[in-house]
């Protein structure tokens, strides 16, 4: 149910190490609010959204993934273009769809695991002070993937349960019984990694 | 962090994610769709306290940003933080942990149901509302260009359902209390 949004492939941008694709996103994000010309931006949406093409991806899914960030773009855009002008908004519509094509590009071509990777090289300066544990944050988002279905379908389990006595399905009578059954698990899920010896 | 404290906060996290995949609620009265997501980072200050609860928020954006689809309508990924919007997911990770600490002020077990209601509610408006649309608005003016007051002003209509919201995170964190408590208490 919850499987990352990495498509396969055996692209250039699939085979790019993925520290270089987040550095080149991060220098790009820095380099597009640098320029200001539309033409220049307007050229960089255009590359832009001709590497998230090279991606692979389907044309209808590439579309479903970016539309809600783009259409928060367009509102911007048209607020710039109805209270300020034109060239404003243009600059604003292709620095952000560059920007948001880039990032789509990167996210669709980089696995799960390699981003835990870099997340846990990133940890590693807060790991000598002893403000966090790498392994700690693997283990939690392991544990989200494992349990986010199973709660998923103790919330359908709790609304069947209202359904079958009659009473009315409200929001709050299923949220507040959902949240309490899956925290009261917690000694138990916790009790199970300290027997197998996980965190040390 | 306990072994303990670890898979409380994984586990709001998922609650989290599970309130994202739910259908959008709407009500007649206002012109936005009200997701139960940002319920839940509301809820997570109430229930966990402003450590554990603000780290269950950090969690959620950390899987938005390795990219799994845990926001509301199957979004996620980088782009998510490319956008305008960006600044309202990276602030439930302030929003969670404001509405925790005023939390853990102001509700103890044992008061009587109306203070402790009212505590969870100032403390959801605070951290929720007030402190995510603090972020938010910072992060839209700057992505706006020159249009920020405009896009500030638009960005109001969500906070009648978000008052409800808030409204609601009072009534189940003190239904949570009183049935499984876990709020730290602070004096």
């Amino acid at each position: 149910m919850l499987t990352g949004l990495d498509i396969e492939g055996d692209t250039p941008l699939h085979r790019a190490p993925a520290r270089a694709k987040l550095v080149g996103l991060f220098v790009a994000a820095v380099g597009l609010f640098l320029v200001s010309s539309p033409f220049l931006l307007g050229a960089a949406a255009i590359v832009a959204a001709g590497l998230y093409a090279s991606t692979g991806i389907a044309p209808r899914e590439a579309i479903r993934r970016v539309r809600f960030v783009l259409i928060t773009v367009l509102l911007v855009a048209a607020a710039n273009y109805l209270f300020h002008s034109a060239a404003d908004a243009l600059a604003v519509l292709f620095r952000l769809s560059a920007l948001v094509l880039l990032a789509a590009a990167v996210t669709a071509t980089t696995t799960i695991s390699a981003f835990m990777d870099e997340i846990t090289l990133m940890l590693r300066p807060l790991e000598r002070f002893g403000l966090v544990r790498a392994a700690d944050v693997s283990l939690a988002v392991g544990l989200v993937l494992r349990f986010a279905p199973e709660i998923l379908a103790r919330y359908a389990d709790i609304r069947e349960a209202h359904r079958a006595r009659g009473l009315p399905v409200r929001p709050l009578g299923v949220l507040v019984p959902l949240v309490i059954l899956t925290l009261r698990d917690a000694d138990t899920i916790a009790l199970a990694i300290d027997a197998r010896g996980f965190r040390r | 962090m306990s072994t303990r404290d670890l898979v409380l906060v994984a586990l709001f996290a998922a609650i989290i994610v599970v309130l994202g995949m739910l259908p959008p609620i709407t009500l007649g009265f206002i012109p936005v769709p009200i997701t139960a997501q940002s319920l839940g980072v509301m809820l997570a200050g109430c229930t966990l306290g402003a450590r554990r609860g603000a780290s269950a928020c950090l969690l959620v954006v950390l899987l938005v940003a390795i990219g799994l689809p845990v926001l509301s309508g199957g979004r996620g990924g980088l782009a998510v933080f490319a956008g305008p919007t960006a600044g309202y997911l990276v602030g439930w990770v302030a929003g969670a942990l404001v509405t925790g600490l005023i939390a853990e002020r102001l509700v103890r077990e044992g008061q009587p149901q109306l203070q402790q209601y009212l505590g969870f509610f100032l403390a959801a408006a605070v951290g929720g509302i007030g402190v995510v649309y603090l972020l938010g608005i910072a992060w839209l003016s700057y992505m706006s260009g020159k249009a920020f007051v405009e896009t500030t002003l638009a960005s109001l209509v969500f906070i009648p359902g978000d008052l409800i919201k808030a409204v609601a995170a009072a009534l189940a964190g003190r239904a949570v209390l009183a049935g499984y408590p876990l709020l730290p208490a602070r004096t």
